[in-house]
């Protein structure tokens, strides 16, 4: 018996993200993802100053904010051809950095572990055996019995008291959940302290941006922040100091809690890197630039066809030539109107049918790779590093490794990394090496600024005639580029090809579907009312509209659909 | 923060998507609200846009949260009504926030568990016209800001906030409006003045 579950949810944070999958004896045959929101954003921009890009576009999206703005600049300054100073590269590197370990934090914890946590069984859990556990993988302070055991007793008062809230909407007791009583207690009181660490990072961001969300320090040509050593107002050791205080408090969570938090986890429902593969075309732009021109970077960016580390073409820096020519949208499934576009000649012109799974279903564009879709995000991240023998990607990931199998999880190497767990952990792995690099550009801008150097900026110059440029950025969900058209000074083309587009992208002309579509393909549903482990693998890649993906709208109503075909 | 920098007690918090219509009313107000007031350091008055559960840092530990945006709720649009924290858990089938309700639950619900939840949260609500990209404020919306942002000011008074009305007011900067507050006409096209790129 065939069945059709449709997974829509109404309101939702920031995207509206629908999944049906068709499934038949316990496992997805087919599967379409549909974005049900249309953003015009880029046509606000067309026609606007360059110099102000920034600032709309980290209105796209209410979460992601300083990503669209660092890659807005970005684009303008390639199209300028414009260097920025070496103190703007780390100020930028930084606020990036706090961001990124912001979001994966927030992720992990607050946004997919309750897939995996069923907090009913808590009240069961021995706070002491779960200590003892928990020790033999970390040695995070905030895992002591007197911790877990007060975790306990808020939960059971949670519990007693009947009233869930947030937390009635789980699939508690679903027969996927498999965690023991004290492996639940042990990632939620991880998930409780996270809440004040992921408050840390968003400060480092709000101290160098001037304010968070929507950071007010960029410009086209630099940053805004004024370095002066004796001025109390400006960035000078006092706020350095306060910086390295909060990145020394939150290295150690994420090294430590959150890093070992997912190498347990992993270690626990090993089925887990069989599902999920999907898509095994991997693309990661380099980021985290280490000079003015842009010529070394801390993280390597590169492009992985069929799965095959062996197959890596790096992309050295963001002048890359192929990915200028590579990137194109395929509209035919995408409510647009046109075919395939290069981004900067693409246009975004609605054409709405209603959702028609042979014809237009989604509002997300399908972007393409020389033709071929392409997973980004964390995962791609590692792979391009493991592949290209980057040093920090292979210390985090080989630590992973021996981690998991630690605690007698399975023997996992980088071509099991290709499934719905492997993004789990690419993005705890993707964590820890940022947390070391938080550390290393504190101190590149300190020592540049200690030899004297205070420049943050330099001014831009807009030719009287048309220029192109596209920016670049490695975000917390993947590659995201902003492809822009300048002419004299004003926007004339404006197209953002985002993280989520890549990986939530329909099919395209030839009918070849996108990353979430064919990570579902033969992923488990032991109920149909309760497609969990759908959830699962849809998480696993941090979808934008994570949140949409919860199971009740504000009115209560369930929103998995299931109909017999 | 480590070096005794001031923990402002007080939010004042604008959600929305400016990008959207009617959407940005709260974006809209507290900038008003700070350009015409002003308060003690205690008082953090902050435009969030939609930030989902990225919500729950400005939430933490304070006493006072009064957060500004558009309600779906019955009535006129352009009403303006203030609803406490019992209200949101109770009228939840009636009253919700558009779009991004989810972050504000979760957020309180976390931070109770957590034990840092703010001591009292108030939501000064409007009811949208429209909440469509790219259009605008409308009109009945756009003349609720006075009476929204007396609310805050009645609000923090009542609680023994001080707020003094500024001799000379700032003026807004509302970069993703129009012309100018008072007639919304086409997106304006000149930079805006804060981001012009001269230092």
């Amino acid at each position: 018996m065939t069945q059709r579950i449709t997974i829509d949810p109404i309101t939702r944070i920031e995207g509206h993200l629908r999944i049906d999958v068709e499934v038949d004896n316990g496992s997805v045959q087919k599967a379409w993802a549909s974005c049900t929101m249309w953003r015009g954003i880029e046509t606000i921009l067309k026609g606007r100053d360059a110099r102000e890009g920034w600032v709309f576009a980290q209105r796209f999206c209410g979460v992601c904010t300083t990503v669209h703005a660092m890659a807005s600049v970005r684009a303008v300054e390639d199209a300028l051809q414009l260097e920025i100073p070496a103190n703007a590269q780390y100020i930028r590197n930084l606020i990036l950095i706090a961001h990124g370990l912001h979001d994966h934090i927030v992720h992990f914890y607050h946004l997919s572990a309750l897939d995996w946590v069923d907090i009913t069984t808590i009240p069961n859990a021995n706070p002491a055996r779960a200590a003892a556990l928990v020790d033999r993988v970390s040695n995070w302070t905030g895992n002591s019995h007197h911790e877990l055991e007060a975790v306990q007793n808020k939960v059971k008062g949670l519990i007693a008291s009947g009233q869930l809230g947030i937390f009635a909407n789980g699939y508690w007791g679903h027969p996927a959940m498999r965690l023991s009583p004290e492996m639940n207690l042990i990632l939620f009181a991880h998930y409780l302290q996270a809440l004040e660490f992921q408050r840390k990072a968003c400060q480092v961001v709000g101290i160098l941006g001037g304010k968070t969300p929507h950071i007010q320090n960029l410009a086209v040509g630099g940053v805004m922040n004024a370095i002066n050593l004796n001025s109390l107002a400006t960035v000078n050791m006092d706020r350095l100091g306060m910086l390295q205080g909060l990145l020394q408090d939150l290295v150690p969570f994420v090294q430590q809690a959150y890093f070992a938090d997912v190498c347990l986890l992993g270690a626990s429902y090993p089925e887990w890197f069989r599902y999920g593969r999907g898509v095994a075309n991997y693309l990661a732009v380099p980021d985290l630039p280490l000079d003015a021109k842009a010529t070394q970077f801390d993280l390597p960016g590169g492009v992985i066809t069929n799965g095959g580390l062996a197959s890596i073409r790096p992309i050295n820096d963001w002048k890359d030539q192929p990915i200028r020519a590579a990137v194109a949208e395929d509209l035919t499934h995408a409510w647009y109107v046109g075919g395939v576009q290069a981004p900067w000649k693409g246009k975004t012109d609605p054409n709405y049918t209603d959702f028609h799974e042979d014809g237009k279903y989604s509002w997300v564009k399908a972007p393409r790779y020389d033709g071929a879709p392409m997973q980004v995000g964390p995962l791609a991240n590692i792979l391009v590093g493991y592949a290209s023998g980057h040093p920090l990607t292979r210390k985090w990931t080989d630590a992973a490794f021996t981690k998991i199998s630690s605690v007698n999880g399975p023997k996992v190497a980088a071509a099991d990394m290709q499934s719905t767990m492997g993004r789990y952990l690419a993005r705890a792995i993707r964590s820890a090496m940022l947390s070391d690099l938080a550390l290393k550009h504190w101190q590149l801008l300190t020592d540049n600024i200690l030899k004297g150097d205070d420049t943050t900026f330099n001014p831009p110059q807009f030719p009287q005639h048309e220029v192109f440029g596209v920016g670049m950025h490695e975000a917390p969900r993947g590659t995201l580029s902003h492809w822009v058209v300048v002419d004299k000074g004003t926007f004339s083309n404006y197209q953002a090809v985002v993280p989520t587009t890549w990986n939530a992208s329909p099919r395209d002309e030839r009918g070849i579907p996108g990353p979430y579509e064919s990570s579902l393909l033969g992923n488990p549903v032991a109920d149909p009312e309760k497609p969990l482990e759908v959830l699962r693998t849809v998480h696993s890649f941090d979808p934008c509209m994570a949140c949409a993906c919860h199971t009740l709208d504000a009115k209560g109503r369930q929103i998995a659909e299931v109909k017999v075909l | 923060m480590k070096s005794g920098a001031s923990h402002p007690r007080v939010s004042i918090v604008g959600l929305g998507n400016v990008l959207l219509g009617d959407d940005g009313f709260g974006c809209l107000v507290v900038e008003v609200f700070r350009c015409e007031y002003e308060c003690n350091p205690e008082v953090e008055i902050i435009d969030l846009g939609t930030p989902g559960l990225d919500l729950t840092p400005y939430l933490h530990g304070k006493q006072l949260v009064v957060i500004v945006d558009a309600v779906t709720a019955d009535g006129n649009p352009g009403t303006v009504r203030t609803y406490s924290e019992s209200d949101l858990i109770d009228c939840r089938t009636q009253l919700r926030l558009t779009d991004h309700d989810p972050g504000l639950q979760e957020s309180l619900a976390q931070l109770r568990l957590a034990g840092s939840a703010p001591s009292e949260i108030i939501v000064v609500g409007v009811i949208p016209q429209s909440c469509a990209f790219g259009e605008g404020i409308s009109k009945p919306v756009l003349a609720a800001t006075s009476p929204a942002v007396e609310s805050i000011l009645r609000l923090l008074r009542e609680r023994g906030f001080e707020c003094r009305k500024r001799r000379h007011p700032e003026q807004p900067k509302l970069w993703w409006i129009f012309d100018s507050t008072s007639t919304p006409g086409p997106a304006r096209r000149e930079p805006a003045a804060h981001v012009t790129g001269s230092r």
